[in-house]
């Protein structure tokens, strides 16, 4: 019987420790509102072809290619914030 | 039971594979985007102040100017994302895990008990960890290769492929990508009269590369080898499953304990980088020990010795080593492996080292091996 290892610690970056943190708080956040998009999603696109959107019919339910563009536009989007601090370091 | 199949990839499902739910589907959505966002910021971005660093500044080597990559704002902002990102990943597949334990569970045992089972399994409980493998948790994965709760636990072998093909697929690697078809092109490329009789994996892990070689030379005897009980529970269940027929063995790739000379085929896939120096040499010892006359060895690992590699992609690669869990990665970069396969009994000219392009990626990856004579 082995627990196994642990992942050894990571480097903090900012000077407050909270910073960090707040990324991690930032991921979290954004992951959940990615499993909600997903749950709406698949909710709305049921409604819409007339069927019960009952709890087998939302796990079966598998989102079009044109849904992962938006998944992947929508997390650009949250990230842009890193491009707008390069590019200000980049001016000063 | 299912025909193998070439497509022994990233792509592969199996009984044993855990069923994204919805929430799970957009969780790993998120955590393979945000991975895709940030290779990309560190491929554009960072590469260009890296690259750009005017000499003016005092940067001149490849260490001057990662020194002052890594005083830029954005930096300190894309690491925090990166380990976050890491962090999260775990938990969404833990949870994903965890949620069909009891099915998993079933699937397996049904597997390991099936009497029409054409492979096997032997583990040893009283098997000790050498200290590095059960105090690493390679790529942050929770309790590392070494988790093993007892003789039903299965949950370190289904981590390491789902985490694993997370992992690379935000990195940039295809869905159809195979480490092990990488070998096995090559040796069809390199030696096109080889047709092993018995192949033997060292580091098998879950058993992911190993079924490729069971799919290249259907006539062989396969068999795989590694440390971890928890993987090996995995990978037994995992290949059954693929119509697969893989002896899987639970003992450390240096000492097998398998018959000298048994072997017309050695591999490893992504072994090397993942242990200690003193162990890589073992391993090429134990490589020697385990030919017949006339068989191969072909170790496949990370491209970091190679020559010409672009100083920023060097700092990428430290960059993992210090935030990702692969404490061996360096000692790896400054090992040479033909010398260790020299000094293991192998003749100089009967070593090669080539570097392959992935089978769907951008990267390369470095082959490594010798023939004995």
């Amino acid at each position: 019987m082995k627990e196994g290892a642990q992942p050894a610690d990571k480097p903090v970056y900012f000077s407050d420790p909270a910073l960090q943190a707040l990324y991690q708080m930032v991921l979290i956040l954004g992951e959940e509102l990615a499993a909600t998009r997903e749950q709406l999603h698949a909710l709305i696109a049921l409604c819409e072809e007339g069927r019960v959107p009952s709890a087998d019919a939302l796990e079966a339910f598998v989102p079009d290619e044109q849904f992962d563009l938006e998944r992947a536009d929508w997390v650009a989007r949250l990230l842009e914030p890193l491009q707008q601090i390069a590019a200000a370091h980049e001016r000063s | 039971m299912t025909q193998p199949t070439a497509e022994m990839n990233r792509s592969t499902i199996h009984a044993l594979s855990p069923v994204q739910n919805c929430r799970d589907r957009g969780r790993q959505s998120f955590i393979f985007h945000t991975k895709r966002q940030l290779g990309q910021f560190a491929r554009a971005t960072l590469q260009a102040q890296f690259d750009d660093t005017p000499s003016e500044r005092g940067a001149v080597t490849g260490d001057d100017k990662a020194a002052l990559l890594e005083t830029h704002p954005a930096f300190a902002a894309w690491s925090a994302l990166n380990i976050g990102s890491q962090q999260q990943m775990w938990r969404a597949l833990e949870d994903m895990v965890a949620r069909q334990a009891t099915q998993m569970n079933a699937a397996a045992s049904e597997l390991t008990d099936a009497s029409s089972k054409r492979g096997s399994l032997q583990t040893d409980a009283s098997l000790v960890m050498p200290d590095y493998f059960a105090n690493t948790a390679y790529h942050g994965q929770p309790g590392g290769y070494c988790l093993d709760r007892g003789e039903h636990d299965w949950h370190a072998g289904a981590l390491q492929e789902a985490g694993g093909t997370l992992y690379s697929r935000g990195a940039g690697t295809g869905a159809k990508d195979s480490k092990g078809q990488a070998v096995v092109r090559f040796l069809a490329t390199t030696f096109p009269d080889f047709v092993p009789e018995r192949v033997v994996d060292l580091g098998c892990g879950y058993g992911g590369q190993t079924g490729n070689y069971a799919v290249a030379y259907p006539e062989a005897d396969i068999h795989g080898v590694d440390l971890g009980g928890g993987l090996l529970r995995y990978a037994h269940p995992r290949a059954e499953a693929l119509g697969l027929p893989i002896h899987f063995r639970q003992a450390c790739a240096s000492a097998t304990g398998l018959a000298d000379a048994s072997f017309d085929l050695v591999v490893s896939n992504i072994l090397l980088h993942e242990i200690p120096r003193e162990m890589l040499e073992a391993v090429m010892r134990e490589s020697y020990r385990l030919l017949k006359p006339g068989g191969l060895v072909v170790h496949q690992d990370v491209p970091t010795q190679r020559p010409d590699t672009p100083a920023f992609q060097q700092w990428l690669s430290n960059w993992q080593v210090a935030h990702n869990d692969e404490p061996f990665w360096q000692s790896f970069a400054e090992t040479s492996v033909p010398d260790a396969l020299a000094t293991a009994g192998f003749s100089s000219p009967d070593i090669f080292e080539s570097y392959e392009p992935q089978i769907d990626g951008p990267l390369v990856w470095y082959m490594v091996g010798a023939r004995k004579s």
